[in-house]
Parts: structure tokens; C-alpha cells; sequence
């Protein structure tokens, strides 16, 4: 419960007085000389526990009733979402909205959506600190902690409408941190509003352990509510994009992979639009399970002055995840280039780092060729050498988006870039070296969209160069030494590989680690050619931020950061989505939010279906009558026997002890 | 009457009208001197008892002549003796007995009953004595039957201040052993002690064949017990308080002293003791007046 005016409760030491008026009364008892003291002791000593539970009843009842009178005064507020607990108003109320896609999702039966609830049952709360606290919004998709004039504010669309952003909830609570120690912000509550969803809450990440601690060293108290939005939502499809090729050969036909899922897997066919310019076109599909990858073949009409296209399913239970979008520009010239000492030798490399658009393997230079070799279309340097004097370009090439695998020079030469280098070189004594782990969800070697692993157990390594960094590592042999890391800089990746893809030194030259690894590694160095045409909303680059975005798939305004669509700057052509994770259904728990917030006062409120009784409101009233039933009971318990009763009982007494 | 002290606790209009009213026994006493009283023994009053056989060595004034002369045969005519009575009156002289509510104390009381009673015996031509036991001493006066006797009795009334214990029982007990002779003992307490060691003292003296009369004394306030918030009772006859919240407790207390009256009601119909419950806001002639007439008219 919090109060609106918690100063009044300082006055709670008051529910001492009748204690008090009691033991002075006790004090001060007059003497009376007395004769009859045989019958008084007798009487003492036949007095029962009753009559003594009685008083300590009335006594009760007095400091009860003065508690209810104070808890009145002070204006107390509760009943709602906010719960009972006792507390001031906060000087800041901090309220971190998650904005995601996911979040409009409709509540089960109803037709508003759990934003739009979250929102109304928020600003109905906060409409009653407006006087006390100050406001302040802190929303997922702009990240930007606003202060708010009133709680009617909240219901404004430019601030808190529907968006098709994620939502990232550590990075949300370390910007709500910084935002409290930069503006000296008094006691502050910290109102969540969120679906729990799992992509969203990362609780895996390990900001949440650094957040539990920045939040228990603040010197001023802060408090969390956690408004959760987590009920199951009703039937939803939604639909992304797997795979889109467009083949140089017929530049005409767009390849689309759409991946489609159901919370409610079921036979029943529905109609899937499909659009590729001004062309629409519709094909039923069914999802039987709770995803699956359906392939669609699309005819780009030769008039078709732009090459984007929307795939949209029907209405259900949350219309922001029924679109996808692409746009079916000409696969890029995006090529790699292999630097070796011995150019000759990189055979397998060249063809493993072959471009997708050319069909033609990479080109491979010496080292000396380096400094005047055009980098323009390259996205993936494999460097074989020592590092150039001129590194500045090498480094330049990266931080541009541009990827670079490092493979051990030789035998003996030195590489050492960013911190991390190669070290001796093992050539294995009796069997292979083999690799026991290696990152399956993320990097070159993670496993295919269809699940497939790559088959690295069987890569075997006869020589190899130990690999000194720091960096993530994203494969190990069987000793524990690393096969493959990974470091950034800027925009950009570079790896090191523990071994060649030459005879003597292990199989990778079969290719079927290899392709997949370096083709994964020209698709992020792609970045660095400014061929991205899908970006996740709210993931557009610092440099494309600077750009002027326009919607091409509608007349309306709307902002490339916060909305899904097709958008044009320039003469290039971007398709924006929902982020992959907006599409998972997986929600923590309740416990596992609590693990999180760890020590940090916490109070969490799962809210399933609309109710009224959610909502807030002042509560004097309550303990008003509460006060007056104490006073009544009290009065009651003290209240002398009536007068016939007593008549009764002096005729009774009279009649035992009286005149015969 | 001693005329060099007031005598407050004497009404003289009040004696004046029980004057008429004869302070009588209700069984026949044994007086030394003629009076108003029934005797156990023959006497020479008017009132003619009996005729029985002359044998040698009976007074010869008291033959029946007539009946000599007329049937020869001797018989002497007996008449019934009138005898003056001792009046034994004991006070309690406990601390207890000086509690006064909002009146005067209940020894100020009995003092005024004892004195009264006193003075109506006196003035009958019976004897009058003084018993006034407390826990320091007991006070003694013999009865006796002249004037000055009463004025040093009233003295002793006056003089008397009521203090420690209760001790009427061991009083009552000495008495009976004392007073052998048929007496009316008029005890006057409020007897606070326990009724079956009282009613041994009621038996105890009612087997001496004394005419045995109480007056139990209360003061309204203990009888009432009507208080508003919680006090300190100071025991009167030691050292011992209690504090506690009379309106919690008043129904037991009365229930305690209700039992208390009835149980000493019943031990005095048991053993034929003439009992006066007296409320000492009420005034003592209108129970004086009570006791005299029901005794006069059990007695006509």
C-alpha cells in the first residue's frame, strides 16, 4: 500500500496513548481503606481469564482504532496492481515499457492488447502520484527515459504506441540506473510492464547480475514492480523470413523461405498473400506443426519498378507479427580475397571462399599485393602471412563491417593482431587432433536453420598452432585448445583458426566444414558493402540512422526505428522485420524473475484477464470503517450491563443476602 | 448520667420516645434483685404459679389458710419471682468496624446502639456490662446495676478506639465461659470472619442459656460496591492492599458478601439467635425500636 501522505504516519507511535492513558489510570487509583477485604481477595482470586482478556481486548481495540484514524489521514492507496505493501509515494516513478511486437498480443477474450492494458491500468495508478511523484517513461523501442507532465501522457501513441521492435530488458534497466545517478533522483519505485518473453529478458545474460548489484549500491532506496502480461494470448501465426535468393542467372524469380509458426498447430488451410511489387498473388498453406520452413517461388514482374515484396497472413491474436517483408535486390558482387605467402598453395581456401554472386573462385595475392589491391567488393580477407606494415588498412577493412580469418602463417612466422596471436605449433604424435566442442548456435559453426550440425567432429587435425587470445572462443580441441575465436572491432569480425586447410596439416581441405564456415563468414562481411537490405526493427546502423528513411509500402508516415515495413533512402532499398525473437513464445517464470531481481525488492503482479479489481484507488474508506467497527467493538466490550440486567441481578443478590 | 461529658453518640429524643418500649428477655433470666423478668425460681411477685404439699421447715407466712380452713389440709400457695436482668452488650472493637463510607464509621454506630441499649436496661433497674474486644486487648466491664456504673460505662464507650484484628470469636468464646449466669448478650460487628468458627460461638453461648441477640453492622459502600475506576483497598487491619478494576470485579465481591450474609443469617436461625442485619446509613432508632417491640411482643 503506499501513501499519499506518508508523513502523517510518522504519528503512528501515537497508537501508544491509550497503553499509555491506561497505565497512568493504573497509577493513579485512588486508596481507599477498605474492612470487607476477605470478600474483595475472594472475588481477586475468582476473577477469571475472561474478564482479563477482556481488558486486553478493549486495549487492543483503542490502539487499532488510532492506527485506522492515522493510516486515514495519511491517504492511503491500494487494492490495485501496486498490492498492499507500505510504502511512501516514491519521488520518481520510473516506468519501463515494453514496447515489443509481442506485446501486442491481445488479452484472452478481449480486444485490447497487453500494451494498451498495460497502459491503462499504469496511467490509472500513476494518475494518483501525479501530485507526488515525478513521471517518467522509459520505453523499449526509443530507449530514451522522458519525463512525463501527467499520467494521461502515457496514452499518447507517439509515445508509448504499438511498435515491431524487441525489447531488451537488461540494457532497459541499466539506461533506468544511469538515468537515476545522472538526475539525483530521491526514492524512486521502477514500474515494469512486460510479457516476460524470453528473448526479451535474456536471463542469461550476465547484465543481470551487474544490474542487482549497481541497483543494491544506490545510496537512495529503489523499488521494482513488475506488471506481468504473460497469459497464453489465444491462437497467433506469424510469419519470417528464413532464406530470400535471387538468382544472377534468372534475376527475374525471388526464392522466398518463410518460416511459419502457430501456437496452435492445427490442419485447418489459410490464405498467405503474397506481394512482389504491384504483383499479389495468394496460396493456402497449413501449419501442422509449431514451425515449419514453407518455400515460395515469386515472378518479379519486369515492370516492377522496385524489387521489394510483403508475405501477410490472416488476423489473429496479435497483427504485428502477420507481415513479413523483403526486398528482392540482386544478389551482391560480394567477394573474398585470400593473402598467403604462397598464393598457389590456398587452392581449397580460394574455392571454400568462392563468391556467391560471381560462381568464381577468390582471388588470392601475396602479401606485397596487399596495399594496392581494390577491397571494395571484398568481404572477407583469409590472411596467411604475416601482418603487413601497412595494418591500419587491414584494421580500417574491419571496422568498415568487413570479416578476416587469421590461419597460421607457417610453421614458425608471427601473427599477432588485437591482442591475440599465434603461438607454437603441434603437429600431432599418434592420432589426430579433434574437436570435442564448438558454438552450435551462433558463428560459422553454428548448425544450418534446418538444425543440421555441421560435421566438425570429423574434421582431424594433424598440425595446428596454438591460438593466444582473449576473444570468444567458438571451437576447442579435444585438450581444450581453442580451434576457432572471434573478435570484433568496429562493425566488423575477425577470426583466428588453429590450423590450413592443406593435407599436412588436417581435412578441412574436404570442404564440408569449410564452405559453410567461410560462406557464413562472407555473408557478415557483406555488412561492409553496404548490400543489407534486411534489417531487424530498431537495429539500423549508426551510420544508416544518419540516412533520411521513407516508407515505400505506404503513404503514411511512419519511423524506419520503430516500425516494420519497406523503406527507401536514396536509391537503396531496405525491408524492416520484427526481430527473429519477437517470434518465440517462451516466457520466464515467475520464479526466475525473482532470481533475477535477486535481492532487490520486488513485487510481482501477473495479470491474466481485465479486471476491475486491478485497478487502484484510494482506500481511506476502508479504514475509516475500520476504525469505527474497533470503536464499536470497544464500546461494546466496556459498555456496562444494562439497567434491567441490572435490576435482575440486585433482585437476585437481594434475594440471596437480604431480609427473610 | 455522667453530666461533665457530651454523650454525642445519645440521642435524648429518641431515648425519650423508646422509653415506653421495656427492653425484655425472651427467656427467663437470673437477676439478683427483683425486677422485670421472668426467674427460673419461685418468688414472691403478685403472679400465682402453683400449690403444693407443706413440708416441715416452709415458711409458715405462706401457707394457704383458706384452704387449711376449709379442707384441714396444709398447702403452700407459690407465686412465679420476677428478677432483674443482665444486659451483656460486646462491641467489636476491630479496625474493621472503624470503615466509614460517606457516614459515620459502623464503631460509631454500634457505640450509639450500645449506649442506647444501655441506657434503656439502666433505666429498667438491670444490669448493664461492656465487652469491647480487639486485637489488643479486650475491655471488660462487669454488669452492674447502679447509676454511676453506666456512666463509667459510656466513658468506656466513648474512650474506646476501634484498632487491630478481629478477635470476636475468641471474644465470644471467653464470654461463655465467663458469664455464667442467664444474661442477654447483645453482640454488635460486622463480623468479617468465617461463619462456621462463628456459629461454634453462637452454640457455645446459647448453651449457657443466654439470651443471645446480634446486631451485624454494614455500611452501605460495602454492601453497594459502586466504583467508577480502579483503586488501591488498603486492608484496615493490616498492611495488605490490592489494587484492582472494581467494575471487573463487583459481581463476585457481591456474591462473596451475599454468601457471607446468608451463611450468618442461617447459623442464627439455627441456634435461635435474635439476628438485626443494620445498614449504618439508616438510623439506629428505627432499629432499636424494632428489636425492643418484636422482643416485647414475643413476651406479652
Amino acid at each position: 500500500m503506499t501513501f499519499l501522505q506518508p508523513y502523517i504516519l510518522w504519528g503512528l507511535p501515537l497508537i501508544l496513548i491509550p497503553v499509555i492513558i491506561h497505565l497512568i489510570n493504573r497509577m493513579r487509583h485512588r486508596p481507599q481503606p477498605w474492612a470487607a477485604m476477605m470478600f474483595l481477595i475472594a472475588a481477586t482470586r475468582a476473577s477469571t481469564n475472561r474478564a482479563r482478556l477482556k481488558q486486553w481486548l478493549v486495549l487492543a481495540f483503542r490502539m487499532l482504532a488510532v492506527a485506522a484514524l492515522i493510516s486515514f489521514l495519511a491517504r492511503p492507496l491500494g487494492g490495485g496492481w501496486l498490492g498492499w505493501a507500505v510504502n511512501a509515494a516514491p519521488d520518481v516513478i520510473m516506468i519501463v515499457l515494453d514496447r515489443s511486437a509481442s506485446m501486442e498480443t491481445k488479452l484472452p477474450g478481449q480486444t485490447i492488447t497487453r500494451r494498451e492494458q498495460a497502459l491503462k491500468m499504469i496511467a490509472e495508478a500513476a494518475d494518483k502520484f501525479s501530485e507526488t511523484s515525478h513521471l517518467v517513461l522509459l520505453d523499449s523501442a526509443t530507449k530514451q527515459a522522458q519525463q512525463l507532465a501527467s499520467a494521461s501522457a502515457l496514452q499518447e501513441d507517439s509515445l508509448t504506441g504499438p511498435t515491431d521492435t524487441a525489447a531488451d530488458l537488461p540494457a532497459l534497466l541499466q539506461i533506468a540506473h544511469k538515468w537515476l545517478v545522472d538526475n539525483s533522483a530521491g526514492t524512486t519505485e521502477i514500474w515494469i510492464a512486460s510479457d516476460l518473453q524470453q528473448s526479451n529478458w535474456q536471463p542469461e545474460d550476465d547484465r543481470w547480475e551487474q544490474l542487482g548489484a549497481q541497483f543494491e549500491d544506490m545510496l537512495q532506496p529503489v523499488r521494482f514492480r513488475l506488471l506481468a502480461f504473460n497469459a497464453d494470448g489465444g491462437l497467433n501465426r506469424t510469419v519470417s523470413l528464413a532464406e530470400l535468393n535471387r538468382p544472377v542467372k534468372s534475376p527475374q524469380q525471388v526464392q522466398l523461405d518463410l518460416s511459419l509458426a502457430a501456437t496452435k498447430p492445427s490442419d485447418q488451410k489459410f490464405p498467405l498473400r503474397l506481394k512482389v511489387g504491384d504483383a499479389e498473388s495468394r496460396s493456402e498453406v497449413v501449419i501442422d506443426a509449431a514451425s515449419l520452413l514453407h518455400q515460395q517461388q515469386l515472378e518479379v514482374p519486369a515492370k516492377a519498378p522496385l524489387p521489394w515484396g510483403a508475405a501477410t497472413l490472416p488476423a489473429d491474436s496479435n497483427e504485428r507479427d502477420n507481415d513479413v517483408y523483403f526486398v528482392a535486390e540482386k544478389t551482391g558482387m560480394a567477394g573474398a580475397l585470400i593473402v598467403s605467402d604462397e598464393p598457389g598453395k590456398m587452392v581449397f581456401a580460394r574455392l571454400a571462399a568462392m563468391s556467391p554472386g560471381e560462381k568464381k573462385p577468390a582471388e588470392a595475392i601475396t602479401p606485397g599485393d596487399f596495399g594496392q589491391f581494390d577491397l571494395s567488393n571484398v568481404a572477407l580477407i583469409v590472411w596467411q602471412t604475416s601482418l603487413p606494415a601497412d595494418i591500419a588498412r587491414l584494421e580500417s577493412f574491419i571496422r568498415d563491417g568487413g570479416a578476416v580469418v587469421f590461419l597460421p602463417p607457417g610453421a614458425d612466422k608471427e601473427l599477432a593482431f588485437q591482442g591475440s596471436s599465434f603461438g607454437e605449433s603441434f603437429a600431432a604424435e599418434e592420432s589426430s587432433f579433434t574437436i570435442s566442442k564448438w558454438n552450435e548456435q551462433d558463428g560459422p559453426l553454428a548448425a544450418t536453420e534446418e538444425g543440421l550440425t555441421l560435421p566438425v567432429k570429423r574434421l582431424q587435425t594433424l598440425r595446428r598452432r596454438d591460438i593466444d587470445t582473449s576473444d570468444t572462443v567458438l571451437a576447442t580441441y579435444d585438450d581444450g585448445k581453442p580451434f576457432l575465436t572471434r573478435g570484433n572491432i568496429g562493425r566488423g569480425t575477425y577470426y583466428y583458426l588453429a590450423t590450413l586447410p592443406l593435407s599436412d596439416w588436417s581435412n578441412l581441405n574436404r570442404g564440408e566444414v569449410l564452405v559453410p564456415m567461410f560462406q557464413r563468414m562472407l555473408k557478415i562481411g557483406a555488412r561492409r558493402i553496404g548490400k543489407e537490405t534486411l534489417i531487424a526493427c530498431g537495429e539500423l546502423s549508426a551510420a544508416d540512422r544518419t540516412l533520411l528513411w521513407t516508407p515505400v509500402d505506404t503513404d503514411e508516415y511512419r519511423n524506419i526505428l520503430l516500425h516494420a515495413g519497406i523503406y527507401r533512402a536514396g536509391d537503396r532499398l531496405v525491408a524492416v522485420n520484427r526481430p527473429s525473437g519477437e517470434d518465440e513464445v517462451g516466457a520466464i517464470d515467475p520464479e526466475e524473475v525473482a532470481t533475477l531481481f535477486g535481492e532487490l525488492p520486488l513485487q510481482f503482479s501477473e495479470q491474466r484477464t481485465v479486471e476491475e479489481s486491478a485497478l487502484q484507488g484510494e482506500v481511506w474508506r476502508l479504514f475509516l470503517l475500520g476504525m469505527l467497527a474497533f470503536l464499536i467493538i470497544e464500546s461494546w466490550l466496556v459498555l456496562p450491563p444494562s439497567s434491567d440486567e441490572l435490576r435482575l441481578k440486585g433482585t437476585r443478590l437481594a434475594t440471596a443476602g437480604g431480609a427473610e | 448520667m455522667a453530666e461533665e461529658r457530651a454523650r454525642e453518640f445519645l440521642d435524648p429524643d429518641a431515648l425519650a420516645r423508646l422509653m415506653h418500649l421495656p427492653l425484655v428477655s425472651r427467656f427467663a433470666m437470673e437477676g439478683n434483685v427483683t425486677g422485670q423478668h421472668k426467674s427460673p425460681h419461685r418468688g414472691s411477685s403478685v403472679e400465682f404459679a402453683e400449690y403444693r404439699g407443706y413440708v416441715p421447715g416452709d415458711d409458715l407466712r405462706r401457707l394457704d389458710w383458706r384452704v387449711l380452713g376449709r379442707t384441714d389440709r396444709f398447702y403452700i400457695k407459690e407465686f412465679e419471682a420476677d428478677t432483674n436482668l443482665r444486659l451483656h452488650v460486646v462491641i467489636d472493637a476491630s479496625a474493621s468496624m472503624g470503615f466509614a463510607g460517606k457516614g459515620e464509621s459502623k464503631f460509631a454506630y454500634a457505640r450509639r446502639i450500645a449506649g442506647s441499649l444501655a441506657y434503656l436496661a439502666a433505666g429498667q433497674g438491670d444490669a448493664v456490662g461492656l465487652f469491647c474486644p480487639n486485637g489488643k486487648r479486650q475491655l471488660e466491664l462487669p454488669a452492674k446495676r447502679n447509676p454511676a456504673h453506666l456512666s463509667t460505662l459510656y466513658d468506656v464507650l466513648e474512650d474506646t478506639v476501634p484498632e487491630g484484628e478481629t478477635n470476636i470469636i475468641g471474644a465470644l468464646h471467653d464470654m461463655a465461659e465467663k458469664v455464667r449466669r442467664r444474661a442477654l448478650i447483645v453482640v454488635i460487628s460486622d463480623f468479617f470472619c468465617p461463619i462456621d468458627e462463628l456459629a461454634s460461638c453462637l452454640q457455645h453461648l446459647r448453651f449457657q442459656k443466654h439470651d443471645l441477640a446480634i446486631f451485624r453492622l454494614l455500611d452501605p459502600m460495602e454492601t453497594d460496591f459502586e466504583f467508577d475506576r480502579p483503586m488501591r483497598f488498603q486492608d484496615l487491619e493490616s498492611p495488605f492492599s490490592l489494587v484492582t478494576e472494581p467494575a471487573l470485579i463487583r459481581d463476585l465481591y457481591l456474591e462473596e458478601i451475599n454468601k457471607h450474609r446468608a451463611a450468618l443469617r442461617s447459623a442464627c436461625l439455627e441456634f435461635n439467635v435474635d439476628f438485626r442485619e443494620v445498614v449504618t446509613d439508616q438510623i439506629a432508632e428505627k432499629y432499636l425500636a424494632d428489636f425492643l417491640t418484636e422482643r416485647a411482643h414475643a413476651n406479652p
